[in-house]
């Protein structure tokens, strides 16, 4: 369990968000949050969230993001964001000394979007270095064009803008396209979980989470679940016998489980019990 | 110019009609199709397989036939009791041959499904 501890230590380290306790998201997180969850301090099942996310958003979705208390980071679905992703259609461009202030508009909202001016190191993202410049053209913005655009969510007094790391022009509307269907997979992601119907977040989850399982796992799952026992599970030997299985087959199915995080050894190695989280 | 404006095909139209919706409900919309007719202040779009609308044109609306456009326009009755598309502004997309529609479709479907990542409505 050491790693799991650790697991969650490093992750938890990130600080923990009062406030946090309700988001949507907490409650279906990927199995490996609900572990360290389990197995490490409560209090900071919040705070296991890495922070690095790149999330493909709508700009509805930049102008509904919350932040739970004053200078905490931005949520959307519940989720923290660090720096968002979106493309939409340049409305108008502001050249300033310091910055370039772009108004962009996707069809779900309109929002600032302020990318600083540094003289000194052209997009680094570009490979062709030097080339950059006006007149160049390829990797002008246009009014009226459509730009992609990557950067933070900030704001200045009561107004939202972002702080852009890239802007950069995108002619293909199948890319438009596709990154509006990213946006809406994320966004279902994260209010109604991972695909494939898994609920996860309670015990019910181990249904779905056993997708792939063999039917022997799966019995030995009902077993564990539905049988009387106390804190330390049940013997493989008395799974085999509940079952009328050879102990091998027991023993193999229940390595399964517990690669998959469902069940864990408990007294000793030919002790399992159900991994329950919430 | 309202901000919210979905993407639609053209069998929703009547689902933003300024009269048959509520007052939250964007009656601006926006719409994907190859230019196909052009009569001097209307012009005819084609969205893939799901049939035409008719486009009321701004007077500096400049349309060229057969391209892919993306039209932002409010929702209006046309000619012969049909709905179509009061022209806002347009977006040339260049050859309908390098878009394909069947992602556009799922995007409108998303769009109707997941109404909050998209837009407001009643």
């Amino acid at each position: 369990m050491d790693n799991f501890n650790s697991y969650g230590g490093q992750s938890g380290g990130g600080g923990f968000m009062p406030g946090e306790t309700n988001s949507p998201s907490g409650g279906k997180v990927r199995i490996a949050h609900a572990i360290s969850r389990h197995s490490t301090d409560i209090s900071r099942k919040t705070g296991d969230r890495d922070n690095k996310t790149l999330r493909p958003v709508t700009i509805k979705q930049i102008l509904d993001a919350s932040s739970p208390y004053p200078e905490a980071p931005y949520q959307i679905d519940g989720a923290d964001v660090a720096n968002v992703l979106f493309i939409g259609q340049v409305r108008n461009i502001s050249a300033q000394s310091t910055n370039v202030t772009y108004k962009i508009d996707d069809g779900t909202g309109e929002v600032e979007v302020k990318k600083w001016v540094d003289s000194a190191m052209a997009d680094s993202m570009d490979t062709d270095e030097g080339t950059k410049g006006p007149g160049d053209g390829k990797n002008e913005v246009k009014l009226n064009g459509h730009a992609r655009v990557f950067g933070a969510i900030k704001s200045f007094g009561n107004k939202r803008y972002i702080g852009a790391h890239s802007v950069r022009p995108m002619t293909d509307i199948n890319e438009l396209n596709c990154h509006l269907l990213e946006a809406t997979m994320v966004h279902l992601f994260f209010t109604r979980g991972p695909p494939g119907g898994a609920s996860g977040g309670n015990a019910q989850g181990g249904d779905a989470v056993m997708g792939g399982a063999d039917d022997y796992a799966k019995k030995i799952y009902n077993v564990l679940k539905t049988e009387p026992q106390d804190d330390t599970g049940l013997h493989l030997q008395q799974i085999a016998t509940k079952l009328n299985v050879p102990a091998t087959d027991v023993a193999r199915a229940g390595e399964e489980l517990m690669g998959a995080g469902v069940i864990f050894s408990t007294m000793d190695e030919q002790t399992w019990a159900i991994l329950e989280y919430e | 110019m309202s901000l919210q404006t979905p993407r639609i095909l053209p069998d929703q139209l009547h689902s933003f009609h300024p009269n048959s919706t509520g007052q939250r409900t964007p009656h601006t919309v926006r719409i994907l199709g190859t230019v196909s007719a052009l009569h001097g202040d209307t012009a005819t779009v084609t969205c893939g397989g799901h049939g035409d609308v008719t486009l009321l044109l701004k007077p500096d609306s400049h349309l060229q036939m057969g391209k892919l456009i993306e039209v932002v326009g409010k929702v209006t009755d046309v000619e012969g009791g049909k709905l179509g598309l009061r022209v806002l502004g347009t977006t040339d997309w260049g050859n309908p041959a390098d878009c394909d529609y069947k992602i556009y479709e799922q995007v409108v479907n998303a769009t109707q499904k997941i109404k909050t990542i998209f837009y407001d409505a009643e």
